[in-house]
């Protein structure tokens, strides 16, 4: 009992480190399965970085239209991305957080433009941001923002 | 033109290893890291600590005793007075100028800081039971000074906490475990170096007294009282027990003799506040 209270830190920071593990990847599988499957849904959908060249009378009508998302780091990813920092290097941990947002970010985007009705998307944009002051500070977890807002357009059918 | 969709296959946007054998990658990484900075340091306290100055000496350790609460005990200062008498005229030691003074802590321990300032803790003193009891305390703290242990600690020590603070800044919960895990291994070379005090202690005990009796009781006393061995693993002193027998083989060793104590109740030490000799 002596010994339990004494290298209590310790044994929080272990626990805390298996819970972020567990639960982090539990999660990561999961939301990646979901990705997959709503990308495959919306396969037909187009979303284009670019401005199509339309011509005049073709677009019915053009509206705004984002998704954003916001993606926890657990507690293990920090802790690898800590040691990375000494070392140098990918920080293959914090990789799949980014790309998860953005596509998450990307899924609601068209979302949103397929509930109003959208033809297509145009002109889309992405941006990440960290959320919170505390996401860069030592002992703090942070979460990374990634919004993507773009032209949703519907066509005058032909 | 005609869009046709296709479905990503793969992620080329994630890398795909394993993340528990990236972490074993990193963990390994920095464990030979700081098994090597470790080394080094070790080293250089090693090739360092028998040419360090004795001016630095005095001054680091006046540094250290303006952070430490304590109080000179003028009935201690005399009875290390009496021990030193016993050293031979050619020993290293004479080059210190020693003080003893008494720190208010529970803890039943004694520091040897540098320039020769032995702090004895009041926990320590109200164990003490006989004249030789004390002799050996202060013997084993002055076995540190003659091999010179106190500076190899304190640059091992000061490097170590260097290191972390540089690593992983000063006050997050890695750097925290991390010098832990040092301080176990920091322990473990100590054990040495206290075995080898108290052998010096013995000498001296036998040299002022004529026999090596009362060497051991204050250790079996400890003993007693201390919990199991696993508590002691990590600790900066080696078992009672184990020092009790150590003590006992190096007496039958050297043929030394083992006669009565000389009482004394250390608590007394504590008020005393003028001068009295000890018996001789």
């Amino acid at each position: 009992m002596e010994h339990f209270a004494a290298n209590f830190d310790i044994i929080l920071f272990l626990l805390l480190l298996a819970v972020g593990y567990t639960c982090g990847s539990l999660a990561e599988r999961r939301h990646y399965a979901s990705i997959n499957q709503r990308e495959n849904q919306q396969l037909q959908f187009q979303a284009m970085t670019v401005e199509p060249c339309l011509k005049p009378g073709q677009v019915k009508e053009s509206f705004l239209v984002q998704g954003s998302a916001v993606i926890s780091i657990d507690y293990f990813k920090r802790l690898l991305a800590i040691l990375r920092n000494i070392f140098g290097g990918r920080v293959k941990a914090y990789e799949s957080l980014i790309d998860r947002a953005r596509r998450e970010a990307t899924l609601r985007l068209k979302e949103q433009a397929l509930a109003q009705g959208a033809d297509m998307v145009v002109n889309l944009r992405l941006e990440t941001s960290t959320i919170g002051n505390s996401a860069n500070r030592k002992k703090q977890v942070g979460s990374v923002e990634a919004i993507a807002y773009g032209t949703a357009i519907t066509l005058h059918k032909r | 033109m005609k869009f046709t969709p296709r479905a990503l296959s793969g992620n080329v946007n994630v890398s795909s290893s394993h993340p528990l054998a990236e972490l074993a990658w990193l963990i390994g990484g920095l464990t030979t890291l700081l098994i090597a900075v470790y080394l080094a340091l070790w080293l250089a306290s090693e090739l360092l600590a028998p040419r360090v100055s004795m001016a630095v000496e005095v001054w680091a350790g006046q540094q250290l005793l303006k952070q430490t609460r304590h109080t000179v005990n003028p009935a201690l200062q005399q009875r290390l007075k009496a021990l030193l008498a016993t050293l031979p005229s050619d020993s290293s030691l004479h080059r210190y100028d020693f003080s003893v003074s008494v720190m208010e802590n529970r803890e039943i321990n004694a520091l040897a800081l540098p320039g020769g300032h032995i702090v004895v803790f009041s926990g320590l003193l109200q164990e003490i039971r006989s004249e030789n009891e004390l002799a050996m305390v202060l013997g084993h703290e002055m076995g540190h000074y003659a091999r010179r242990d106190h500076l190899r600690g304190l640059g091992r020590g000061l490097g170590a906490t260097l290191l972390m603070a540089t690593l992983f800044g000063q006050d997050s919960r890695a750097a925290g475990i991390a010098s832990r895990i040092f301080s176990g291994l920091e322990m473990r070379y100590s054990q040495k170096q206290e075995t080898a005090a108290d052998a010096f202690g013995l000498q001296l005990l036998n040299a002022r007294y004529g026999h090596t009796g009362g060497a051991s009781d204050f250790f079996s006393r400890l003993a007693d009282r201390s919990g199991g061995r696993f508590s002691y693993l990590l600790a900066s002193h080696p078992h009672p027990q184990d020092r009790i027998d150590s003590l006992q083989r190096q007496v039958a060793a050297a043929g030394y003799r083992v006669a009565e104590t000389v009482p004394l109740q250390g608590v007394d030490l504590l008020n005393e506040r003028a001068p009295s000799g000890p018996p001789a």
